[in-house]
């Protein structure tokens, strides 16, 4: 398991992940090229969950399986956002 | 060896365990057995009397035969029978509805029902009978007959099972009840966008029977959490998934693939019920609104097709080896074909959508998926039939229903063919083709059960039911089926749903009406049948099938309160009863005859077995097993119900004036004080579930039986947050992506609430280090204080709400709005669940908890960062982008 000083470096670069999200739209990139700030912004996010879900939930000293059970129900979702989302294009 | 190359270990069973159901010997006159071996149990073998089936010591238990045992049970065995003999009475319920219904089709247009009532037939038929009866059913079965098979005493949750129970028989009564509030729902099973919304249907009831099904679907979850934590992680010793009996492994796809199909469903019904009740606009916005509830509802709906259907699959491949004598052909390729179809079943969905603007290329895609789906199918097809010609088969009453199953299932699957073919369905949606086709499928899957209902019935009630009589049944139930589904087939033109029809086709209408009535008069035979053999039935035996080959079948028939008289195990090839010490004294990996292990094995009760099951009752009688009851399930069904008929007032966001409304807001309020004081009431409760050591936990071993359940659950609610986000995306994407805004202006407060739900997350880490040293005053400080920054999370939620309430935005505005409130609300409900389980924890921290055993905040924690998780991708989804 993770140590105290690790689980609040974790804290810090989460907190700053969150304040870099926001500093993109603020500095107008959202305007400029947004696709790109868009990539940006879900890329942090997806970076969060993966250090919360791997350090804070432990999933990382976890057996594999757990991930699977979690990665299963992530991949139906995003099946039925994508294909769903595409049907109307 | 058996023709796939399985060993097939002979019985230890003497002569009379050789002779057949009906008393005649063997039919193949062989030793060799189905699906490795033969279940017998010796006649020493022991009742364990201390928690017998007819006692008042089974840990506050009533006696079995008195109605209160039946309120307050948790065992797995009372709840399956409980199960059935309710999913029975739906049987009846929707029964008499599609009578009405053919009694109108006797004649074209209007005749004995209303317009309106027979729509309400048509839709509450189609509701009762894929929600209320048919899984229910299943479930009855598969909650009494798979821990016997397993080997485990009861589920992983007994109260949660006792629980998912009441909560189906509440949301049962509330469909019920619906009727009597103007009318009930009327916009068609599959409840359609925006027929589903009060512009179309109204009635107090519509909202009653969809809050009805909201409350099944929760029912299905806390179940799907419980059967999978079970199934995963109480195999006995041995007992590998490789060997896991066939109608268990049917059960353990199926309920896979309800955790995430009713998951989607769930989010559907929450939307819909916002949409009924708060005024939230997601199905009427006119870009896509109803193309939106038909992808939620497929997403489903299809993936619930194979969860009616694999355990009636599984009670044919049990009954096709046991009347037989013949293990599976294939045996290993089935299940792969399972698993496959398993998989395959969540990327058909759209085959239900040709009619629909979806694009050509997502629908030629799911042409070709759906034309996929149905090749695993041909392969077990094959399977059970090629498994019929290498053995002798005893054509008595089970056998019979699934044989005749089949039969129908294999014209129900070909005529769905023609249905995958986009061309082809352009013809034939919306017309009787359909509704033929799924009946062959549907109602072919009722017909094995209704096998699996004569199979087990000997085992759930110690009688034998009357041969003759179940035959006689058989014939009129596969005549009256074939007269009343195959002339629609041939009536084809008929349009679906609606009672008018071209008069050519009057004669095959009343041919199928004849046919339900036939249909319909079997079912008496059966309830005769069964109800009288059960006070005059002969004595059963523990196993009337020879060749049978689960472990149900090792012991007395009814089984005793736990089960088995020791701890079962696999190890040696064989099924046996162990004393605690012995667990590790079996074979490492070869059968006793130096055979390899088999998949569940030959099933037999060992000496030791016998000598050892007194020592396994003096521990019951002493109190120091398992708790079998427990009257706070009971209570939170009655809660449940109460709570949702008040809600069902709650129409566009307020009560109604006067008495209606001062009843129904009564109702709600004392509903949810029911509920939470039931609640309350079971956290307190001393309750001792099954412990562990286990024996077969892959794949999660090393991880306890609760943990696994958090982590299940959270896999579930990962589809529900998913559906509800895709949902969003959907809606954007068809208003226009870059041209959508924000509904708040400024993504500040959402930043603020990032920072909260981060920091209170490692608040959460920091009570459980203190925990893990000791720390009463850090774990205190640190629940403190993630309890300090929810109430922050929230309060700085309102705050931003009501500024945007001032701005007359409103979950009613526009979708944008409806998306943003009802979304962030949602996410909001999960922080004060969690709130309200950390406040709880907190007063129990006061008194010292947690210092010996940090899991608690563990597993609190796991839902608490899966909460700040889903947090990190709606901020930036509706705040920033």
């Amino acid at each position: 398991m993770a140590s105290t000083k690790l689980y609040a470096a974790i804290y810090v670069v989460l907190f700053a992940f969150a304040t870099l999200q926001v500093a993109v739209e603020e500095l107008g990139f959202l305007g400029e090229a947004y696709w790109v700030a868009f990539g940006a912004i879900i890329v942090l996010s997806f970076l969060k969950a993966l250090v919360v879900a791997g350090y804070y939930q432990h999933l990382r000293y976890e057996p594999r399986s757990l991930s699977y059970l979690i990665l299963t129900g992530l991949l139906a979702a995003l099946a039925l956002t994508v294909a769903a989302s595409y049907s109307i294009t | 060896m058996t023709t796939d190359g399985q060993p097939m270990n002979d019985s230890t069973g003497d002569d009379e365990a050789k002779t057949t159901d009906d008393g005649s010997r063997r039919t193949d006159g062989r030793h060799t057995k189905a699906d490795g071996g033969h279940a017998t149990t010796d006649s020493e073998f022991a009742t364990p009397s201390g928690a017998g089936t007819d006692t008042e010591d089974g840990h506050g238990l009533p006696p079995l035969g008195s109605v209160r045992r039946y309120l307050v049970t948790t065992n797995h065995k009372d709840v399956g029978v409980l199960y059935i003999v309710t999913a029975l009475f739906f049987l009846i319920f929707g029964g008499v509805l599609a009578l009405l219904m053919r009694l109108q089709l006797w004649t074209a247009g209007q005749g004995l029902l209303s317009a309106g009532a027979y729509n309400q037939a048509v839709s509450i038929h189609g509701l009762i009978m894929v929600f209320w009866f048919l899984s229910p059913f299943a479930f009855g079965f598969a909650n009494y007959i798979v821990p016997l098979q397993i080997g485990a005493k009861d589920l992983a949750f007994p109260r949660l099972n006792a629980l998912s129970y009441w909560l189906y028989a509440a949301s049962g009564l509330l469909l019920g009840v619906s009727f009597f509030q103007g009318a009930s729902f009327a916009g068609g099973w599959t409840m359609y966008a925006p027929l589903d919304l009060p512009m179309y249907t109204p009635e107090v009831g519509s909202t009653t029977a969809i809050l009805a099904l909201l409350l099944f679907v929760v029912s299905i979850t806390v179940s799907s959490v419980n059967f999978l934590t079970t199934m995963h992680r109480m195999r006995a010793e041995g007992l590998t998934l490789r060997r896991l009996p066939l109608f268990t492994w049917t059960i353990l796809l199926t309920v896979w693939m309800m955790l995430f199909a009713f998951a989607a469903l769930l989010a559907a019904l929450m939307i819909l019920s916002s949409d009924r009740l708060l005024g939230t606009t997601y199905f009427s916005f006119t870009e896509g609104g109803s193309l939106l509830w038909a992808h939620l509802f497929w997403f489903f709906g299809h993936p619930e097709v194979y969860i009616v259907f694999f355990p009636a699959l599984g009670v044919m491949a049990e009954t096709f080896q046991t009347f037989t004598g013949r293990r599976l052909v294939g045996r290993k390729w089935f299940i792969a074909s399972m698993v496959l179809v398993a998989l395959q079943s969540f990327g058909v969905w759209m085959h239900h959508m040709f009619l629909t603007s979806i694009n050509l290329q997502v629908k030629t895609l799911f042409m070709a998926t759906t034309i996929g789906i149905s090749l695993p199918f041909d392969l077990m097809v094959f399977s059970l039939i090629y498994t019929m010609i290498k053995g002798r088969i005893r054509f008595v009453t089970p056998f019979l229903f699934t044989f005749g199953a089949l039969v129908l299932f294999i014209v129900g699957g070909i005529t769905g063919v023609f249905l995958g073919a986009v061309v082809l369905d352009y013809e034939f949606r919306g017309t009787y083709w359909v509704v033929a086709h799924f009946h062959y499928v549907m109602v072919g899957g009722v017909t094995a059960l209704i096998g699996g209902l004569y199979y087990w019935y000997p085992k759930i009630t110690g009688k034998m039911y009357d041969e003759f009589l179940g035959k006689v049944h058989f014939a009129a139930y596969f005549v009256g089926f074939n007269l009343l589904y195959f002339p629609m087939f041939l009536a084809w033109e008929t349009p679906r749903r609606v009672f008018d029809y071209p008069p050519g086709l009057t004669p095959w209408h009343q041919l199928a009406t004849i046919g339900a009535f036939v249909l319909g008069a079997s079912f008496l035979l059966m309830f005769y049948n069964l109800t009288a053999s059960l006070f005059t039935g002969e004595e059963a035996g523990d196993n009337p099938w020879a060749y049978s080959t689960t472990a149900e079948w090792t012991v007395p028939s009814p089984p005793p309160l736990e089960n088995f008289p020791g701890i079962p195990s696999y190890r040696s090839g064989s099924i046996d009863f162990l004393a605690e010490d012995e667990r590790s004294a079996i074979g490492s990996g070869t059968a006793a005859d130096g055979g390899e292990l088999t998949d569940g094995g030959v099933a037999t009760v060992s000496d030791q077995a016998t000598d050892h099951a007194p020592g396994h009752e003096r521990i019951t009688d002493e109190g120091e097993g398992e708790d079998h009851a427990s009257i706070w399930p009971l209570a939170i069904g009655v809660g449940a119900f109460v709570l949702l008929l008040g809600a069902s007032g709650f129409q566009g966001a307020s009560f109604p004036d006067g008495f209606a409304g001062t009843f129904y807001a009564g109702l709600t309020g004392i509903g949810a004080l029911l509920t939470g004081g039931s609640l309350f009431g079971l956290t307190r409760e001393r309750f001792t579930g099954p412990s562990g050591p286990f024996g077969e936990s892959w794949p999660f071993d090393g991880i306890e039986n609760v943990k696994t359940g958090v982590w299940i659950f959270l896999a579930s609610d990962v589809v529900l947050f998913g559906a509800f986000i895709g949902s969003y995306v959907f809606i954007r994407v068809a208003q226009g992506w870059v041209g959508w805004e924000p509904v708040p202006h400024d993504p500040l407060p959402g930043l603020v609430n990032t920072y909260l739900l981060l920091t209170s997350s490692f608040s959460v880490v920091l009570a459980m280090v203190a925990a893990e040293k000791g720390s009463k005053r850090g774990v205190v400080a640190s629940l403190g204080l993630t309890i300090a920054l929810g109430i922050g999370f929230l309060l700085n939620k309102g705050i931003e709400w009501q500024e945007l309430f001032h701005e007359g935005l409103l979950l009613s505005t526009n979708v944008r709005t409806s998306t943003f409130f009802l979304t962030t609300g949602l996410h909001a409900l999960h922080v004060i669940a969690g709130l309200v389980i950390a406040i709880y924890m907190l007063t129990r921290a006061t008194r010292g908890a947690y210092l010996e055993d940090e899991r608690p905040i563990e597993y609190f924690g796991l839902y608490w960062h899966f909460v700040d998780i889903v947090w990190l991708f709606l901020f930036p989804l509706f705040y920033i982008l």
